[in-house]
């Protein structure tokens, strides 16, 4: 397990308390996590005492006697749910809040990784995409190495954070359209294989064989790209979900601006000239994401309000500024890079660099969120635009027209 | 009006006897909680759930603070100061917004919202006449609600979440692989990932004890039966029942949490483990509204996020094509 808390503390006293008296295990019930404890039954199959037909052994209440008062008998139509109505209406929080309302995320330093190697990635695979239209297939194959590469240490993290890393592969019983971590899953695995696939019809010089393969992993890595964001945004908490429209985008400019300039960067280690025109291409895509990567961010933070406080706080706070930083380096810097060879490369580990603090901002952010305990609760209070009705009224059953 | 057919879900529906059981949930009426935690003792020991360690803050006498991967059943206790009179009045004025002109009615010995929350225990319990001392100390047993629309359930990409016959909610700790996205999908902050076994866990709603025909743990050990079982359109029709009651006696800020409410209005589709409140629910740490989140914000998350990508690769080729053309002229 990658979580390192060691041996839960019941385990000490069952060890140090444990002990059989008269042949009888009088250890202490200490108690066990992660699933209710298992009982047996004495005899296989036999009924258990105070067994009744439809719970009736719960139906009964000293409550519910004529002489007390409990419930009235009179039907109100409509007094109960404007009763609710009137103590969770309104826009203002009437009280203080009793946190936690929501409870923060668990997720360690892998996530935040492996969404900047998905970045890389799904950037590297639009590179090749590009290279083979522009008929540069040996950039291309350069480009297709380094999409493989980057997914290839994304699995592992991702299998790292898992509570039970030993049960990565429970990932693939179902295919779920409904949970993002379900379809980033399969999609990562779909990436990985089409991506992996196209090396190796590289280096058995079927070339169509590799043209076709990047087209699918370039497909496939609209949604590799893109997932992270929507994974985050489909949760409760405030900073993420409020973001909603922004945080896909955001995440995709990331990681085509990650993805450019590591594809950049690995050109030049396989020994490009420093003016072939893939280079060039290259540097223009990371300037361009990198510049709509933070128009996008501002815009979002605008119109966050009480829900983007989270971002300014603690590490994010750091960590997301510092980003900006990074990225608004790399912009100033990228006109200069034809006066001398080095600097032509920096803004594009200022890029890497920029991406990897984001991705660590924006996970961070979902901690320090949720633990706003007020922002939650007023978010709670504000109404949305849309409120989903389709799901409610089919589940409702009665309600007229279902 | 109630919500007794959840949608779609991946399910285990037993069959007995040719008729599916009725949903079932839990009715947690507050105002008959007396604080003494013997749903939470009960719910540890049936479900063999170790101790949590306990800190006392000096802000609460309530030291299990939050429900937790080992804590299914947790009594809120919430302590209020005497409000003053201005106080109440802006509380008066804030509750109004949503009472569609009707204000309820604020005791003048104590505030309903107005009533502060920053009671020093220590002081109070040191001093020999406490200065104003305790308003009113609320109980109130929060669990997990087991939502018609489920965000954990929905979050879940191994299926270890599902809905049982009962129609409630529960991880198989045998599929749970702890990916821990279900954690900040609820939007009750109820499930929780164990950080020593991994996996994720919450209120099963006694799913091995519904099978043999008893009554979850908790609801079983209630002396005052705060906590109240039993099929969920009984427990609805009742607390209504409870709702007009409290409200001829008085007591008009008593409401219904999650049941009884109409279509727009319900939380998260209705909730199978629902509360009978009498303050507003951020006094208990329950959001004022609440939904699935997965259900709100994926397609419009999703489709931002593919139109973003198709625009970055169409971007990647434009960009690529174009250097390649300036070289070539």
């Amino acid at each position: 397990m990658s979580h390192g808390h060691g041996r839960p503390p019941e385990e000490r006293i069952r060890e140090q308390e444990g002990r059989r008296v008269d042949g009888r295990d009088v250890t202490p019930a200490v108690g066990r996590r992660g699933e209710p404890g298992r009982w047996r039954r004495a005899v296989e199959g036999a009924a258990v005492s105070g067994f009744r037909q439809r719970f009736e052994d719960g139906a009964w209440s000293f409550l519910y006697h004529a002489d007390t008062r409990y419930a009235a008998r009179r039907r109100a139509d409509g007094e109960v749910p404007a009763a609710a109505a009137r103590m969770r209406g309104g826009t203002e929080v009437p009280v203080p809040v009793r946190g936690p309302v929501i409870r923060p995320n668990v997720w360690t330093w892998e996530v935040p990784l492996y969404f900047w190697f998905g970045g890389i990635a799904t950037g590297a695979s639009f590179a090749a995409l590009g290279c083979e239209v522009a008929g540069d297939a040996r950039s291309a194959r350069v480009a297709r190495m380094v999409a493989v590469g980057a997914a290839g240490c994304g699995g592992p993290l991702l299998i790292m954070d898992l509570g039970r890393p030993e049960r990565f592969h429970h990932m693939f019983r179902i295919f779920k359209t409904r949970s993002p971590m379900s379809m980033g899953a399969w999609c990562l695995m779909g990436f990985s294989n089409t991506g992996g696939g196209a090396v190796l019809a590289d280096l058995l010089g079927r070339r169509r064989t590799a043209r076709a393969l990047t087209v699918a992993t370039a497909a496939l890595g609209t949604y590799l790209g893109s997932y992270t964001g929507v994974l985050l945004a489909s949760t409760a908490v405030p900073a993420w979900n409020r973001s909603r429209a922004f945080l896909g985008p955001l995440f995709m400019c990331t990681a085509v601006a990650s993805g450019a300039a590591a594809t950049r960067l690995a050109l030049r280690a396989a020994g490009s000239e420093r003016g072939h025109p893939t280079r060039a291409g290259l540097g223009a895509l990371e300037t361009v994401a990198m510049a709509a990567e933070l128009v996008l961010s501002a815009l979002n933070e605008r119109r966050l309000g009480i829900a983007g406080r989270a971002l300014d706080e603690g590490r994010p706070g750091r960590l997301l500024p510092a980003a900006r930083a990074l990225a608004a380096a790399g912009l100033a810097l990228r006109p200069l890079g034809h006066r001398a060879p080095v600097i032509d490369e920096v803004p594009s580990v200022l890029f890497l660099l920029a991406a990897l603090a984001y991705r660590f901002g924006w996970v961070g952010a979902g901690r320090t969120s949720a633990l706003d305990h007020e922002a939650v609760a007023a978010l709670a209070r504000t109404p949305r635009r849309r409120r989903r009705r389709a799901v409610s009224s089919e589940a409702a059953g009665t309600a007229p027209g279902a | 009006m109630t919500a007794s057919a959840p949608p779609t879900e991946i399910a285990v529906h037993r069959v007995e006897g040719g008729q599916r059981p009725p949903r079932m949930g839990f009715f947690t009426d507050t105002t008959v909680c007396i604080g003494c935690k013997s749903c939470e003792v009960a719910c540890k020991q049936w479900n063999d759930l170790p101790a949590d360690t306990t800190q006392y803050g000096g802000r609460s006498f309530d030291y299990t603070g939050s429900l937790s991967a080992t804590s299914w059943r947790h009594v809120h206790f919430v302590e209020i100061a005497p409000a003053s009179a201005q106080d109440r009045e802006a509380a008066r004025a804030a509750l109004g917004q949503g009472a569609g002109g009707r204000l309820p009615n604020i005791p003048a010995t104590g505030g309903l919202a107005a009533a502060r929350e920053d009671l020093d225990l220590v002081a109070m319990a040191q001093a020999p006449l406490p200065e104003g001392g305790m308003d009113r100390w609320l109980f109130a047993s929060d669990v997990c609600k087991h939502c018609t629309n489920a965000g954990c359930l929905d979050a879940c990409p191994t299926g270890a979440l599902i809905r049982t016959e009962f129609q409630t909610v529960i991880v198989q700790p045998d599929i749970c692989n702890g990916c821990g996205y279900c954690v900040p999908s609820c939007p009750f902050g109820v499930i929780d990932r164990d950080p020593y076994d991994g996996r994720a866990a919450k209120c099963t709603l006694c799913y091995d004890r519904l099978q043999d025909g008893l009554e979850p743990a908790c609801a079983k050990a209630c002396p005052t039966d705060s906590i109240q079982f039993g099929p969920y359109d009984e427990l609805v029709e009742r607390a209504q029942g409870r709702v007009v009651e409290l409200h001829e006696r008085g007591l008009e800020t008593a409401y219904l949490y999650g049941a009884g409410d109409d279509g727009g209005d319900q939380l998260a589709g209705g909730l199978g483990a629902f509360f009978l409140l009498t303050e507003p629910p951020e006094r208990f740490g329950l959001p004022a509204q609440a939904d699935s989140p997965i259900q709100a914000n994926v397609p419009a998350a999703t489709a931002a996020g593919l139109a973003a990508g198709v625009t970055a690769a169409a971007t990647a080729v434009v960009s690529l094509l174009l250097a390649h053309r300036r070289v070539r002229r």
